[in-house]
Parts: C-alpha cells; structure tokens; sequence
C-alpha cells in the first residue's frame, strides 16, 4: 500500500513540474517570439495565458508543502508564490496601465527562465530520482542573477502602478460600516513595498543557504 | 574537578578547562565561565554532551544542582557544552515593555486628534461605547502590569533581548491599529444590549483570569522551585490552560461590544498563538504525571477552548 502511494506521489508531481515546465517554456517562447516580431508593448497581451495559468497553479506547490508532499517549509514557498501572484494579479492583471511598461520584460525572463530551469530540475528528479548535475548546479546557480533581476522589476512595477492603484480606488473599503473595518489597497501597496526590502534579502540568503547545501551534497556522491 | 566546557561544535570555549573542588554547584561553574568568558550566567545554556546523530535532547545542567550529580562514575573530570544565548532581560521587563504600548497608545487614539491627520475633518462625537472600550482596554492592560509585578511567578528568569523587539511590536501594532477603529469618527456602535452582553461578559472573564493567575501563583512556592504540578481548582477542574481560556473570551466580550474586523483579526490571532502553548503544556503535563511508579495521573481535562478543545 505503502509501494503504491509513493508511486502515485511520484508520477502526480512529476505530472505536476513538467506541466508547469511546459507552461513556462510558452511564457518564454512566447516573450522572446513577441519581442523579435512586435515590441515589448504587446509582450503581456501575447505571453497572459500561460503566465497566469503557470503562475496560479504555484499555489498548489503550498498545498504539497502543508500535506507533506514535498519537503520545501510553507514559510519558504508562502512569500515568494504570494508576493509572485501579488504582482501577476494585484498589479498587472488590475492595472492595465502598466502592461505596456519596459520592467514587463525583464520580470516575464527573469520569471520564465528561472522556472523553466526549476520545474525541469524537479520533474527529471521525481521521475528518475535525479537530474543531471549540469541542471542541479543551473537550478542553483541562476538565481543569483535572476533574483535580482526579478525582484527588482517586480518592484518597480509596483511602484509605477501606484498612481493609478491611488486613482482608481480598486479593491478599497471604506468607513462607515457596521463591521467598522476599511481597507485601503494603495497602503496595502505601500506595506508590501516595505515588506520586500527585508523580505528578499532574507529569502537570498535562504536560497544561498540552498546553494551551499545541495553543491556540497552533489560533490559528496 | 576539572570541568572541561565545549562549544556545540566541540572547540573548547575555556582554554585548559576550569578546576573547581569537588564540591561545587553548577552555579559556582557558571560564575567561574562568566569570569572567562565575560557571559553572565542566564545567558549561558549548560547541557551535557549528548552522542552524535542521536535525536534525544540534551540535559541542561539545573544551576542549584551540584556538579557532581552529573558526573557518571568517574569524577574527576566533566564535560559540559556551552550555548550563548545572547543577552537577556527579566520576564517582568519583558512583559511590562509589552503592555505599556497598548495602555499609553490606545488614549492617544481617543484623546488626540489623530484622525486630522488621516484626512477626517470635522468634530467628531464620541458614542458611549468608545468611552466605555477605552475604560475597559485599559483595565485590561492596567491588570496585566500589576499582576506582572505582584502575581506571577516565573518558571525561568530571563528571555532573549530580541523578544522584546519582536513581542513589542506584536502587541503595540496590534493596539493601535484596533484603537483606531473603536476611535474612529466613521464608528458604527452596536446596540445597547449587545454592548452590555460584552463588557459584561468579557469583565467576568477578566476577574476570572486574575483568580485563574492566583492559583497559577500558589503552584510555585516564592523560591522558584516545585517545578510543575497539576494545577487544580476553579476552572481548572475543566480546562489545563484556564487562564488562556478566560483571556481569549474575554477579548471575545471586547469584540461583541466593539464589533471591529481588527479586533477579531488579533483575537484569531492570540487564540493561535495561545493554543500552541497550551498544547505544548497539556502534553507536557500528561507526560509528567502518567500515573506510573507513584505519580498521580493527569486528569480528563479540555486544553484550552471547550467545548471545542
């Protein structure tokens, strides 16, 4: 029963990495097809599908951590898949404005490259118990440039978006009410600003900690 | 005796070792660290060595025990792994850095004009309700600070320095961003009778929780020793963790009154964080007292919430 169970868990998250391989390999095809043909202007319009289907089905990744599925600690996969869906949805899936700005195209590489790399690494380890160490070292390796690439334009886009988060009073609730409660989205923008200067240092590091762990360990073998 | 003190990574933290007569405390080896090391001895963490790869948790050395309670057989030499833990401030500095945020914060909110600087012009008439939230959170904090300084007794002396920054800003928060609510010039009161359900209900809860810590109080003798008993009494009868549970109903009074988002968002939040501790010590109870070699048995009690749990 055991034997079965183990099996099943492997072919789902097999299933599971290189759908989402698949789905971000699009993203990039998509971005670097956009870019050569049009311009960076028409990127988000053309790469939208597979970048929110990819990127909303990260939330289950949480669920296999809260389960057990997978080891990865729910306080590493909640921030960085939160602050990701954060900026896909609460940002350029409600602001239009920004989906013609130049940040789109660093934010759509840096996040399709480093994910491409990602699933592909745990798809080939689900399915055959490891990966080559040329992708191990890639999957651990590409995000020390990636990171801050992506972060950074992650950032920026929030910050351009402001003004019109500000404008157009979206998702605000406002006093009176009986449940005496307001909620003012373009200061929860601000906060989330706040939250990624110690936020992203911290999950650098995090990942350096990775890095030197998974390295080591792939030198012992 | 020679004590030989380690680091957890196995370097040795007193060069030579330190030699003390045969009738020393742990306390007389921790001064004698402190004098080379310069850690003052609450922030050291002393436990025997446990064997590598082994998942049992390391003894920690009890400082009124003598050394050579912990030496097995051979006495002449000991090894102990040394752990700073940082520096350290009493649990009554702690506690008290913590409750005085809400209880100065919150007036502000009524008192001030804050509100002008939120971008609310105009006068702003105060409902009884707010008065009497006001009368009521700062009674609650009032308490919480007598009872730090007259009633409670602390099962360890010291908490880490970085607590108090982390705790501070939990509680501090917290009370702002409710008495910003309650306070508001937009605040919708509920109706009368739901207002006194609350207040009465929760001021109930908080004369129970006083009587609750009373008993948690004679538990311990004023020494600091006896460890844990099974405490008994009131509702302790039912519930393990009593106290939490009179705390947790009677921000839940505070809530039907006031009825804010903010105020039932810090209630989910302190009955999560007080749950887990009331875990930890039912376990630990049922641990210590599991009826065998002539320990009594843990009564059938709830742990925190009944009638949930």
């Amino acid at each position: 029963m055991a034997g079965f169970f183990s099996l099943l868990r492997r072919l789902y998250l097999t299933a599971y990495n290189l759908t989402l391989f698949v789905g971000w390999f699009q993203v990039l095809f998509t971005v670097l097809k956009t870019l050569k043909d049009s311009g960076h202007e028409n990127l988000y319009h053309a790469a939208e599908k597979p970048l929110f289907f990819s990127q909303t089905a990260a939330v289950l990744e949480i669920l296999h951590g809260l389960v057990g599925l997978v080891r990865s600690p729910v306080t590493a996969t909640l921030p960085q898949i939160g602050s990701r869906l954060f900026v896909a949805w609460g940002i350029l899936w409600s602001f239009p404005e920004t989906r013609t700005h130049v940040l789109v195209t660093s934010l759509l590489i840096s996040w399709s490259v480093t994910e491409i790399i990602r699933y592909f690494f745990f798809g080939l380890k689900e399915a055959f118990g490891s990966a080559p160490s040329w992708l191990l070292w890639l999957r651990y390796s590409t995000f020390l440039v990636l990171y801050p690439t992506g972060i950074s334009s992650e950032v920026g886009l929030i910050y351009i978006s402001l003004p019109f988060i500000k404008a157009s009073e979206k998702y605000c609730i406002r006093m009176p009410n009986k449940w005496n409660f307001s909620f003012d989205y373009f200061c929860a923008a601000v906060v989330v600003l706040g939250i990624y200067v110690p936020g992203s240092i911290h999950m650098y590091s995090y990942m350096l900690a990775q890095r030197k762990k998974a390295l080591l360990k792939s030198k012992k073998e | 005796m020679k004590v030989t003190v380690v680091s957890r990574s196995g370097r040795e933290v007193v060069k030579g070792g330190i030699h003390l007569s045969d009738s020393a405390t742990v306390a007389d080896l921790q001064e004698a660290i402190h004098k080379q090391t310069k850690k003052y001895p609450s922030r050291q963490r002393l436990t025997l060595p446990v064997q590598p790869g082994s998942k049992e948790r390391p003894v920690v050395l009890n400082y009124k025990k003598s050394l050579q309670d912990y030496t097995s057989g051979n006495s002449d030499s000991l090894t102990v792994v040394f752990k700073d833990l940082g520096p350290q401030v009493s649990y009554r500095t702690l506690f008290f850095c913590e409750y005085l945020g809400p209880l100065l914060l919150y007036p502000v909110f009524y008192y001030f004009p804050v509100y002008k600087y939120f971008g609310y012009k105009g006068e702003r008439v105060i409902h009884p309700v707010q008065t009497y939230a006001l009368y009521y959170w700062c009674f609650h904090y009032a308490k919480r600070i007598l009872e730090t300084f007259f009633v409670h007794r602390f099962s360890h002396a010291t908490s880490p320095l970085s607590n108090v920054f982390r705790n501070c800003a939990y509680y501090w928060t917290f009370g702002s961003y409710i008495a910003y609510y309650v306070n508001h010039p937009l605040y919708t009161p509920v109706n009368d009778l739901q207002m006194k359900i609350g207040f009465g209900f929760g001021i109930l809860c908080q004369i129970s929780n006083f009587y609750c810590h009373i008993i948690l109080k004679n538990l311990r003798s004023p020494g600091g020793e006896g460890g844990y008993q099974i405490p008994k009494g009131f509702l302790f009868n039912i519930v393990t963790c009593a106290n939490y549970t009179t705390e947790i109903y009677q921000w839940l009074g505070f809530n039907i009154a006031t009825q804010t988002v903010a105020g039932y968002i810090f209630l989910a939040v302190a009955t999560f964080i007080m749950t887990n501790w009331a875990l930890a010590k039912h376990r630990r109870l049922k641990k210590l007292f599991d009826g065998k070699e002539g320990r009594p048995r843990y009564p059938r009690r709830w742990i925190i919430l009944p009638p949930f749990l």
